[in-house]
């Protein structure tokens, strides 16, 4: 087919400045920024695409063997401190490489937050836990992505990498609808049908696509714009997604990567999370499960931190080294912390009361350590910070003024973080 | 229970309900329109709307007779239906098709198809519920006695006491979370009111006056007394003794205040209070695991005094939920946000087929023919040229409606010729594949085109859709590659699966692209058939 009269489906893709607009139509402005206000804020965010790393330890680190220890007190367990690339700041010794990472780190010690429940917890996290005003409020991803927008990557603007099964999470995306939803894939495995039928080779499938294209182009001329556009994204998302079988080819990573980030599930995962990042994904979660150490949390501990230890420096080690850090904010977290206390079956329990998380990249301030607890662990003894505070801190990282923005629900106006809270400065760059 | 049971029992409560219908048509609805001057009267007012704006062509034979078989048998038509009714030159041949297809076969499995996905949102499916909305659709049930069974189902009437489903299904517990009382409340008033009155849980409603607080919590004093029946096999509903009203406050000034069970926008009814031991009909019985009835049951009492023909949000969101079935958006627009401050785009014409749908009894076979005999439905979806489009709500041109995957799947095995293919047990693994492919997630309103990464790689990749496309005797494929001639093929091609002729140009391009590829006609011919089957125009009722 030289010269063929038929248009190709990249020609058809929608410009972004047609998404930003708002331009789409009635059934593809779903996508679109239009209900999101904030002046001069789309134009803003052309710059320079913004991505999150988002990586979830369900169940709850311990904050004693992590970002906050305390050796030789009361609560304090049987691990040892060590120093880190940030003179004065010290880590449990269980995160040896992460420590070496630490001029690119930011560490908070002084989250307070309001749920110590698993089921609860999780959600109200992940939500921001705004104000109840009787609407389901969007997941961090589906906030991110309907925030930022789509980039020009033609992948999906959100993926899940986890154990076990994969599928399209839309609950996530509470009153933003489903199409902010995650593409996730179950063990890092691809989504269904995405590898093309033996019958269909690539000739068929390139022909097959720009004929639909001229079908739907001459459908175009005669009715209203939003159908082919809407029908359009989503074949050139899909053939897209074909084309990029290699991402979730195991085989094409390097021995040496392999190697440097492990290959149990969290170092295979977070392998993967840095090649959706490398193609242009605007939000990948990573989840790691089993944190709930309500038992033997220090045998817990010395494997699992170790376990996130590894591919976790790796990864901030390649985003800094590709320059890919000063546009991916990652975060490393889970629902809440855990009680210094020790229990009867050496272990802790669940402990919102005084917690810690780490996050790098983008407008986050490096090297820093903000927020202390007292000297035994139990309690914030700085300004604590609830999960808004994030919310408002991350959302400015990526350039999204948290005060001023707002969702549009339906002409609810809605706050996109806990209008209680604010960003903390010492956070941002 | 019968209808005249339920009256008896229900005496007391709904006399004085009888009284105030009787006193609203005395008090003189305006005249019924004659049937057949309804579809006239439709036309006049939508024109009357538009004033000097022009209104747009009525849609050729090809687009219409595509539109009438999806809409009312659920599929396209297949290439010899649409050619008979192409060469018909009887002057009422659009009459005579509507007819023919109201009173076929399929018309009442396109209306169970189309309410399950309206009623249940996609939350899942019972074989209890289908035979309900099978035996309502054959016998062609009025709307105001379908809900009527569904909002008190009756668990010992075999065909129908699958209507419980509507409430158990909500009812289900998910995960830790609570039993979603709220949710079923919402629906409720969402689905048979056309109020989504979800914010009006916790304060009047800040934005929609006419939805208070007392109108959320009316109907919710009668769910939360609600439980799904575990003592039956198949999906039931049962109530318990309620014996005083519902607190509640609104979160803005904390003043408490009770209700009873009551209709949005009607009177509360007072709790009766029984001698002890009184209160049941039917005592519990613990050997049976039986919950007992009752005597007062709200749920009975909103079956009695909610679908009703004087109660005219009910009548008005069942005819703008047909108007928007047929003419691809409400009237009033969305379907659950009726309200003062939501006019209708049209407020004179939802008056009208309000009183019409209640003036025929909620017959709504009855309805859709007057709605499909209107020039307003058989408009094209054409823009006019040179001009800005037309906004929807004029329908000064017709507006495109999604296929529901429903349709999708049927008008796939017409387009194709694979009708007969799948057998019976294979058909539903075939509709189960479509719907999950093709239908929104749960609790989603299938309203708008909205197509996914899901669906597109589900056309592109999935066996089942590529299948169709394999050349067995007699289907599509099959019947182009025996045509040698390139242009009679794109003919063929055209009304199988988009049901028209090619234009000029269109079969211009099938012959080069044909000729490009002599060599492989066979994938050629089935790259041309996929990519009309992925068109836009083919997942569009246009």
């Amino acid at each position: 087919m030289t010269h063929n009269p038929l248009c190709k489906p990249w020609e058809h893709r929608l410009s972004r400045r047609q998404w930003l607009g708002g331009a789409a139509g009635a059934a593809a402005g779903a996508f679109g920024l239009g209900d999101i206000t904030s002046p001069a804020f789309a134009a803003d965010l052309k710059k320079k695409y913004k991505q999150v790393l988002f990586i979830w330890l369900d169940g709850g680190i311990s904050q004693l063997e992590s970002w906050d220890p305390k050796p030789n007190t009361e609560f304090g367990g049987p691990f040892r401190t060590i120093p880190t690339s940030i003179p004065g700041v010290h880590f449990s010794e269980l995160l040896p490489h992460t420590a070496k990472q630490m001029q690119h780190l930011a560490v908070v010690r002084s989250l307070c937050t309001q749920d110590d429940a698993h089921s609860s917890g999780i959600e109200r996290i992940q939500r921001g836990d705004p104000k109840n005003r009787g609407v389901v409020y969007p997941y961090f991803s589906a906030a991110v992505t309907k925030l930022l927008g789509p980039n020009d990557s033609g992948l999906p603007p959100s993926v899940w990498i986890k154990p076990m099964s994969g599928g399209f999470i839309y609950k996530d995306a509470g009153f933003l609808g489903p199409q902010y939803g995650s593409l996730a894939f179950g063990d890092g495995k691809p989504p269904e049908n995405l590898l093309r039928h033996s019958s269909v080779n690539d000739q068929d499938l390139l022909e097959r696509s720009q004929l639909r294209t001229l079908a739907d182009k001459r459908y175009s001329q005669t009715h209203r714009a939003g159908s082919t556009e809407a029908n359009s994204f989503v074949y050139d998302m899909g053939l897209e997604l074909m084309k990029r079988q290699d991402l979730f080819d195991a085989s094409k990573f390097s021995p040496r990567d392999v190697e440097r980030y492990g290959t149990h599930d969290l170092g295979r995962h977070l392998l993967l999370a840095r090649r959706m990042l490398e193609a242009g994904v605007t939000f990948v979660k990573v989840n790691s499960y089993g944190w709930d150490s309500h038992g033997d949390n220090f045998n817990g501990s010395l494997s699992l931190v170790r376990k996130f230890d590894q591919p976790f420096a790796a990864i901030i080690e390649d985003l800094a080294a590709t320059g890919m850090l000063d546009n991916v904010l990652v975060i490393a977290m889970s629902e809440f912390g855990r009680t210094p206390r020790v229990n009867g079956h050496l272990g802790r329990d669940h402990w919102p009361e005084a917690w810690s998380l780490v996050m790098a990249g983008c407008g986050v301030k490096r090297g820093v350590v903000v927020g202390s607890t007292n000297d035994n662990g139990t309690y914030v003894n700085s300004e604590p910070y609830d999960i808004g505070h994030m919310f408002h801190t991350w959302f400015n990282a990526l350039g999204i003024n948290s005060q001023k923005t707002e969702y549009n629900n339906n002409g609810q106006p809605l706050p996109i973080a806990h209008e209680g809270c604010h960003p903390v400065k010492e956070l941002l760059a | 229970m019968s209808a005249s049971q339920r009256t008896t029992r229900s005496a007391g409560l709904t006399i004085s309900l009888w009284v105030a219908l009787w006193m609203a048509l005395a008090a003189g609805f305006t005249p019924i329109a004659f049937a057949d001057e309804l579809p006239a009267r439709i036309d006049a007012l939508i024109a009357s709307v538009a004033k000097d704006s022009p209104l747009g062509t009525s849609s050729d034979d090809a687009t219409f007779v595509r539109r009438v078989y999806l809409d009312l048998a659920g599929r396209i038509p297949s290439w010899q239906e649409a050619t008979a009714f192409l060469d018909n030159k009887e002057a009422n041949k659009r009459t005579q098709l509507i007819d023919t297809l109201l009173a076929g076969s399929e018309y009442p499995r396109r209306m169970q198809d189309l309410f399950h996905a309206m009623l249940m949102e996609r939350r899942g499916d019972s074989p209890e519920w289908t035979k309900f909305l099978q035996t309502s659709f054959e016998a062609n049930k009025p709307w105001d006695q379908l809900v009527r069974e569904i909002l008190d189902p009756d668990p010992n009437n075999e065909a129908i006491r699958g209507a419980a489903f509507f409430h158990t299904k909500r009812l289900e517990k998910v995960g830790q979370q609570e039993t979603d009382y709220p949710g079923l409340t919402r629906d409720v008033g969402r689905l048979f009111l056309g109020m989504d009155l979800q914010c009006a849980q916790c304060h009047n409603h800040l934005f929609i006056e006419s939805y208070k607080q007392v109108d959320f919590q009316g109907l919710y004093t009668v769910y939360q007394n609600t439980f799904i029946r575990n003592d039956l096999k198949f999906p039931a509903i049962g109530e318990k003794v309620l014996t005083k009203k519902a607190d509640f406050s609104s979160v803005f000034d904390k003043v408490a205040l009770t209700t009873g069970p009551r209709v949005p926008g009607g009177k509360e009814i007072e709790i009766p209070t029984f001698e002890k031991n009184e209160e049941y009909l039917v005592p519990p019985d613990k050997k049976t695991n039986f919950s007992g009835t009752p005597r007062f049951r709200p749920m009975q009492f909103l079956a009695t005094e909610l679908p009703i023909s004087g109660n005219k949000a009910f009548a008005n969101n069942i005819a703008n939920r047909l108007w928007f079935v047929m003419m691809g958006r409400g009237l009033v627009n969305p379907l659950d946000q009726q309200h003062a401050a939501n006019r209708p785009s049209h407020p004179e014409l939802l008056d009208l087929l309000s009183q019409e749908i209640v003036a025929q009894k909620f017959d709504m076979k009855s309805m859709l023919r007057q709605l499909a005999l209107t020039e307003t439905y058989q408009r094209a979806t054409l823009l006019p040229a040179g001009t800005e489009p037309p906004k929807p709500e004029t329908y000064r041109i017709a507006n495109e409606k999604r296929l529901s995957a429903e349709q999708l799947m049927t008008s796939v095995l017409v387009a194709t010729g694979s009708r007969d293919k799948p057998r019976e047990v294979e058909m539903e693994k075939f509709r189960a594949a479509f719907v999950k492919a093709f239908g929104n997630v749960p609790q989603d309103p299938e309203v708008e085109f909205s197509p996914s990464l899901k669906s597109s790689l589900f056309v592109l990749n999935d066996p089942l859709v590529l299948d169709c496309l394999v050349p067995q005797p007699g289907n599509l494929v099959e019947r182009l590659l025996k045509t040698t001639d390139s242009g009679a093929l794109a003919d063929e091609l055209y009304l199988s699966i988009l049901t028209r002729k090619p234009t000029d140009e269109e079969r211009a391009a099938v012959v080069e692209y044909l000729t490009k590829n002599a060599e492989r006609r066979p994938a050629a011919v089935t790259n041309l058939s996929w990519a009309l089957l992925a068109s836009t125009e083919f997942c569009l009722n246009h």
